[in-house]
């Protein structure tokens, strides 16, 4: 198994869709997805690094098992419903503090996902049959989270780990809306939290203890005289 | 799901144990090598030998044979059995109390060591000390919130550290100095050197027993909250993903590639790789799951089970058979730890061809081909499920066992067109791609043959490009192929690629004639030609140049004309041949004429007169014919005029015969100006054609490249003709003036004026007066300039010479020659004006070599 280099995890409340979205990044289909169980993760190799995507389970159930999954990692992408408030409620309530194992220097990125369900997505429904477009409208829910709520939570965030906000990646360039249903932005999103996520690699392997035991170290201890056969 | 990963064999029943006493039961177990310990409630270590037996069929089986038992004497149960077989002991937790006995006999060492107040205990399998006689053994004490490290010897032991931690520890696991230990609400490592603590995820270990396993180098595996089992390095964080058990695991091991759990009902296995369960086995009342230097035993109250592994490759083999190819390939690719290398490539390298097959019949041709690509598929396997296209020579056989269960495409496609049209296509993007790239070394043929066979067949339009690049079509199979599928172009082609020119154009002259039928191009034609023109075999191309030149004269004259320049320099093909040939095809002679006159530029008098003489015998046909085709009769009098004029070649007396008695006057001109008789010429162009302007152009024409004088006389003869006191027209007279007027610089005045008639005024020759007299003067001035110039220079030499006459030179045998350095043996010698003085034939060497200017040498000679 290759040793990946750096991490991103993917956190938020049940249901909001991070394992179809990182399905449609990895394997560019969409699929009704079972709820996760535990997590799941991604090798995606990234000019020469090799990044691991987590795909952590939004069940209460697991929530212990965040703060394991985001120790060290360089990249959260924090992940909520733009059909329900409360889902974006939560990320601030109960999935932030799980960051705390991140690396110091982990951006964050904040994902609406599911577009494609409400009525004023950017991408407008078709004008030219006006009375298709209404009907199509009554199927679609209004969209309940702006894009400005989403920053508001991103600067938040930034006042909740002490960063200024002259020192990370502006909030408007770490909000995201997509649809892992359509596919609408998510290559966008992962390519944009990679090419970020790369300079955090470079700086870690600089500066950062070797994380794994060097065997070369090992200095052999002196036969003791009380070997059986000495 | 379901891989077959593991068998379950019994390896001790119960009669063995406890016979009918059903108040004993197993509480522990232990194995080590062949030894298999088993520890009950009732104080009682047993020692087995286990056997393993294989039988013809490969079904594996075990004979335990009991070798001693011993009673412990507490009426405790023995909780835990770990041994130490460097130290042939064997450590006995009951009561409490860990006591080392010897692995053999059981009985106690005799100085008695042992650890007091153990609840539980483990040993560090990677230990950090690094003395072969010690294990290190890790307590958790019955002291609250303690683990104990002890080092133990032979027949000692001896406290290492002792760690209070945060809450009351329940299980523990070692790895160098880190202990993983499940507290009683999380699970936490602890470097018990450093003292520093990671904390790794909540778990509630009153509701559930927690599982701390360690399962390699710096990595565990815990039960986690929901029946996971998760993993998580020594550094707290978690590199694979975990693996989804029942809710209520009793016990985990690992058997790479696989994670076993067991829990009241079943047992199941996890592939560590894709974190699928792949196999459950029923085992009711189980209660230990262990696994000992990789072999995995499983426990009741009553009976010990040996999960026994299947090879891996019969593992992969199975899931290929159903067609589980992502599965296999992780699997393979797993097990490449577990496999000595070079049989693992090869190993691997068959089941990605597997795989690439499988891929290939769900007509996955993208996935297949990168199978393939990646396996090294000789790609002959592939080309041979295709009937008929390997050719007949071909010495290939399927290999054995065979890498799919296919016998050709048409089982494979269950006749269906369209999946067969699809595998064909795949074949031939597949075939284009590979037959330049090593996989294909060693069978070009074959991939070559059977690619134009697939081209043929679909019409594709890459057959030509394959038959005229390089490639290795097999001749007598490909020729039958492309014959069956009326591919006679492609045929022709693939003759010629093999030297057979003759067969190739025998077949081409049919399609044009119409004979046979292809419509590859419809240009056959112009091709034919082309390829006659650069044929170098000769006979062939005089073969079919009656043909070529019967179709198309002008076109077919090209395979003459247009000839490749090497064989025009070797001069293989005789010009008179070639001329005789084309005696019956007029335009094509001249085309072939003006090619050898214009175009190789050969300067045989021969050629130029015919060509000229063939020119005017068209332009008199055209105008003697009754069309009127003005524009090719203007064409070929450029034609004729120009080779005139050139070429100095032609004999001129033959042409002004021919010409004599037409109205060609401007050629004939061109002729008398050719035999220096122009007056005649310049008498024609005035009086016949009355074109000044050709008249003027005449004389500068005719005097290129001469000297002045010559040029003068031509213009002088002109105005004469023009000034010819026998005709008094008013145009000569005008053409007189403006040639004066235009051209002063031509002519030398003083003739001219000796020429004009009296009664011209100053007026009408101003322009010419003034330039002529501008022009005297300034004559005049030049050469008084070069006068002086010359003379200054004259007066300059002449100083020098008085300068270098002035004083005497001395020779004597001392002084040598400063070119060869010799001394001088008659008295002449050489003397430069910077007092050298060399041998004189030394100086006339070196005038000779270099360029020294003459006038800086002076030669005098003296006595």
């Amino acid at each position: 198994m290759k040793k990946p280099d750096g991490k991103v995890v993917l956190l938020g409340d049940m249901n909001v869709g991070k394992t179809s979205l990182l399905h449609r990044y990895m394997e560019r289909r969409f699929q009704d997805t079972v709820s996760t169980v535990g997590g799941a993760f991604y090798l995606k190799q990234w000019g020469p690094y090799n990044i691991s995507i987590w795909d952590t389970a939004g069940r209460e159930q697991f929530h212990g098992l965040g703060s394991m999954y985001c120790r060290g990692a360089a990249a959260v992408i924090l992940t909520y419903d733009v059909n329900s408030l409360q889902s974006l409620v939560e990320l601030e309530d109960k999935f932030l503090a799980l960051t705390d194992s991140a690396s110091a220097d982990c951006i964050f990125a904040i994902v609406g996902n599911k577009v494609d369900l409400s009525d004023d997505c950017a991408s407008p429904p078709d004008e030219n049959r006006p009375e298709k477009a209404v009907a199509g409208c009554s199927s679609k829910v209004r969209k309940q989270v702006r894009v400005e709520d989403a920053i508001a939570l991103y600067k938040k965030i930034l006042k909740y780990k002490m960063l200024d906000e002259k020192d990370v990646p502006a909030a408007e360039k770490m909000c995201f809306e997509t649809s892992a249903k359509t596919g609408y932005k998510v290559d966008y999103l992962f390519e944009t939290v990679f090419d970020m996520v790369v300079p955090i690699i470079v700086r870690q392997k600089a500066e950062g203890p070797p994380q794994t035991v060097d065997i070369t170290d090992y200095k052999p201890a002196k036969r003791t005289k009380s070997g059986c056969c000495a | 799901m379901s891989v077959k990963a593991f068998k379950l064999v019994s390896a001790v029943e119960r009669e063995m144990l406890m016979g009918d006493k059903n108040h004993i039961n197993i509480e522990c177990i232990e194995c080590c090598g062949k030894n298999l310990y088993i520890g009950t409630n009732d104080c009682f270590i047993y020692h087995f030998m286990l056997d393993e037996k294989v039988s013809t069929s490969g079904k594996i089986t075990f004979a335990a044979t009991k070798q001693l038992h011993k009673y412990l004497g507490f009426k405790k149960p023995v909780s835990e059995l770990k041994a130490a077989s460097a130290l042939t002991r064997l450590l006995v937790l009951c009561d409490n109390t860990i006591t080392l006995v010897n692995m053999m006999n059981l009985e106690p060492v005799p100085s008695g060591a042992r650890i007091k107040g153990a609840v539980t205990f483990t040993l560090n399998e990677n230990p950090v000390s690094g003395d072969p006689f010690c294990v290190e053994v890790c307590i958790i004490s019955v002291k609250r919130r303690t683990i104990q490290m002890f080092m133990v010897f032979e027949d000692r032991v001896q406290i290492v550290k002792e760690v209070v931690t945060p809450e009351q520890p329940c299980a523990v696991a070692v790895d160098g100095y880190y202990l993983c230990l499940a507290l009683t609400t999380q699970y936490i490592i602890l470097n018990y050197n450093t003292g520093i603590s990671q904390d790794l995820f909540p778990y509630c270990s009153d509701e559930k027993r927690p599982i701390v396993k360690r399962i390699g180098r710096q990595e565990f595996l815990l039960a986690g909250p929901g029946g996971l089992g998760m993993f998580a390095t020594v550094d707290g964080i978690s590199q694979r993903a975990p693996v989804h058990w029942s809710e209520n695991v009793i016990g985990a091991a690992l058997c790479f590639p696989y994670v076993v759990a067991l829990d009241e009902e079943f047992i199941t296995v996890h592939s560590m790789l894709d974190q699928q369960q792949k196999q459950t086995l029923p085992f009711k009342e189980g209660h230990i799951l262990q696994d000992f230097e990789g072999k995995v035993i499983v426990a009741t109250n009553k009976g010990v089970y040996i999960l026994v592994p299947l090879p891996l490759e019969k593992q992969i083999q199975d899931l290929l058979a159903s067609h589980r190819v992502e599965e296999a390939l992780v699997l393979a690719k797993g097990a490449r730890r577990n496999i000595p290398k070079e049989k693992f490539q090869v190993m691997y390298k068959r089941i990605l061809q597997q795989a690439g097959f499988i891929q290939f019949a769900q007509l996955q041709f993208l996935e297949a081909k990168e199978l393939f690509r990646s396996g090294q598929l000789d790609v002959r396997e592939l080309i041979s499920l295709y009937p008929f296209l390997l050719p007949t020579s071909s010495s290939f056989i399927r290999s054995h066992p065979p890498l799919h269960e296919y016998a050709d495409l048409n089982q494979l496609t269950q006749g269906d067109q369209e999946k067969m049209i699809k595998c064909k296509q795949f074949l031939m993007s597949y075939l284009n791609e590979v037959r330049s790239t090593e996989v294909a070394n060693g069978y070009k043929e074959d991939i070559d043959t059977a690619l134009l066979k697939l081209y043929a067949e679909a019409n594709h339009e890459s057959l030509l490009d394959l038959l005229v690049s390089e490639n290795f079509c097999l001749l007598t199979d490909s020729a039958a192929w492309l014959e069956k599928h009326k591919k006679y172009f492609a045929l022709g082609l693939l003759y010629h690629y093999n030297g057979q020119d003759a067969a190739a154009l025998q077949l081409w002259v049919q399609i044009v004639d119409g004979d046979i039928e292809d419509s590859t191009r419809s240009d056959l034609y112009e091709y034919v030609v082309d390829f006659l023109t650069f044929c170098s075999d000769q006979d062939l191309v005089w073969k079919y140049s009656e043909w070529v030149l019967q179709k198309n004269e002008e076109v077919g004259v090209q395979i003459f004309t247009k000839r490749p320049l090497e064989e025009q320099e070797k001069n293989n093909m005789n010009p008179d041949d070639v001329i005789s040939c084309l005696n019956k095809y007029p335009k094509a002679r001249i085309k072939y004429l003006e090619h050898l006159v214009l175009e190789r530029k050969i300067e045989k008098e021969k050629y130029h007169t015919h060509l000229a003489a063939l020119y005017l015998e068209a332009i008199l046909q055209l105008k003697s014919g009754t069309t009127d085709n003005c524009m090719e009769t203007i064409e070929l009098l450029l034609k004729l005029r120009s080779l005139l004029q050139k070429s100095d070649l032609y004999r001129i007396h033959f042409i002004l015969d021919k010409i004599r008695g037409t109205d060609l006057h401007m050629e004939s001109a061109i002729l008398y100006g050719k035999l220096e008789e122009h007056e005649k010429a310049l008498h024609i162009l005035v009086h016949e054609l009355k074109d000044f302007r050709a008249a003027e152009e005449y004389c500068i024409w005719n005097s290129e490249n001469r000297d002045l004088q010559y040029r003068r006389r031509l213009f002088h003869m002109l105005l004469s003709v023009y000034l010819n006191p026998d005709s008094s027209d008013c145009a000569l007279v005008m053409a007189a003036v403006d040639l004066l007027n235009n051209h002063a610089a031509e002519f030398d005045a003083a003739l001219v004026l000796q020429l004009v008639p009296d009664s011209w005024s100053v007026q009408l020759l101003s322009p010419f007066l003034a330039g002529a007299v501008r022009q005297s003067i300034h004559t005049k001035r030049m050469t008084q300039v070069a006068l002086g110039l010359a003379q200054a220079e004259n007066l300059i030499y002449k100083y020098e010479k008085v300068k270098h006459k002035g004083a005497p030179i001395l020779l004597s045998d001392k002084k040598v020659c400063q070119v060869c350095q010799n001394p001088f043996c008659e008295p002449a010698f050489v003397r430069y004006p910077n007092g050298g003085v060399v041998h004189t034939h030394c100086a006339a060497n070196r005038h000779q070599n270099s360029n020294v200017t003459p006038h800086s040498s002076s030669s005098s000679s003296e006595t």
